[in-house]
């Protein structure tokens, strides 16, 4: 059983260091590698009433972790200046951005499209899978194996995802162990 | 013995080399690195005035003893001035814990009198070793998270 939320539940939430107790940023958007299949970082907004845009971002390898109601750094210097953040960070590319993307299971059929994405909570930027508005309507969750093959337009899933489909996070977070022991990935 | 935060506050200071009222207690500051009280806070606004544990000849039920008035400073820099101020109080702060959920409101800290080593954090119904405290600050006291104190 695995605790699990949705990427935009992560929007506006404080950015806190554990070793001050301080919020020194809050999140402003979230930066997804679909080959990494994890967050690379969170670009941030500054902390207080009409704060506007921060110069700074959090690349992922600084996240000590991400709950339900914060995101935990160690300290400030955590945050970087844009322009010394890793390239991916500091420029995302948004073509392979994958709301809206088809997902097509290998034998294909569509599932849906995908409208979220599906993180640990607690963990450090994981992407355990997707929330989809489903082909035949209503909402759904789809597990992830770890790294898949995307193009901007389509990602293709492995056949017995269709089994895997979810009407809730619980019940993602119930199955998606099983889905990654029955595609070999631990 | 132990004592708490919340049960200290208020209590009388007093000189022990001159049977001085100094004050009361307005808060205790924390070594959150050592989980130690650091200071005791005496009075509020620009009276406010620290004797540091060492400068203590007692932290009794009835009173805290100062060895002497010469121990009295005021606050030392920004850090002190904000706890002085009460903007570091554990008791209140929002407790969170290092994987980022919230765990509830710190309602007391308990702590052994004569050494000053905090005992327990007190939330709701849940004493939770005060080992597990990592930092604290204007925004929340930040917990090692256990998986007994979630939920």
């Amino acid at each position: 059983m695995k605790l699990l939320m949705t990427a935009s539940q992560i929007h506006g939430l404080p950015v806190v260091t554990v070793r001050g107790g301080e919020d020194v940023a809050e999140v402003r958007d979230v930066i997804y590698s679909p080959e990494a299949g994890r967050l690379v970082g969170v670009t941030l907004n500054k902390r207080g009433f009409l704060a506007g845009r921060s110069r700074e971002v959090l690349p992922a390898e600084a996240i000590h972790a991400i709950g339900q109601h914060a995101v935990m750094v160690l300290e400030e210097s955590s945050l970087v200046a844009r322009d010394d953040a890793p390239d991916e960070v500091a420029h995302p590319a948004t073509e392979r951005d994958v709301l809206g993307n088809d997902v097509l299971t290998e034998g294909g059929t569509s599932l849906g499209t995908v409208s979220d994405l599906v993180l640990l909570v607690g963990g450090s930027g994981e992407v355990v899978g997707y929330q989809i508005d489903k082909a035949g309507g209503g909402q759904g969750y789809i597990p992830l194996p770890a790294q898949l093959s995307v193009s901007g337009v389509a990602l293709v899933v492995p056949n017995i995802t269709e089994e895997f489909v979810a009407d809730d996070l619980v019940g993602l977070g119930a199955s998606v162990d099983d889905f990654r022991a029955r595609l070999g990935l631990k | 013995m132990s004592e708490s935060f919340r049960g200290c506050r208020g209590r009388k200071v007093i000189s022990r080399a001159s049977a001085s009222d100094l004050g009361v207690v307005s808060h205790l500051l924390v070594d959150t690195q050592r989980r130690q009280v650091a200071a005791v806070v005496i009075g509020s606004g620009r009276k406010t005035q620290l004797v540091d544990w060492g400068g203590l000849s007692g932290f009794g039920p009835d009173a805290v003893m100062v060895a002497d008035e010469a121990a009295l400073r005021p606050p030392g820099d920004d850090g002190e001035r904000a706890a002085a101020d009460g903007k570091l109080e554990l008791v209140g702060k929002k407790a969170l814990s290092d994987r980022g959920n919230e765990l509830g409101k710190i309602d007391d800290v308990t702590f052994d009198a004569d050494t000053g080593t905090l005992e327990d954090l007190i939330i709701g119904d849940r004493r939770i070793p005060a080992g597990s405290l990592l930092g604290c600050g204007s925004y929340a006291a930040v917990l090692e998270e256990r998986q007994e104190d979630l939920g």
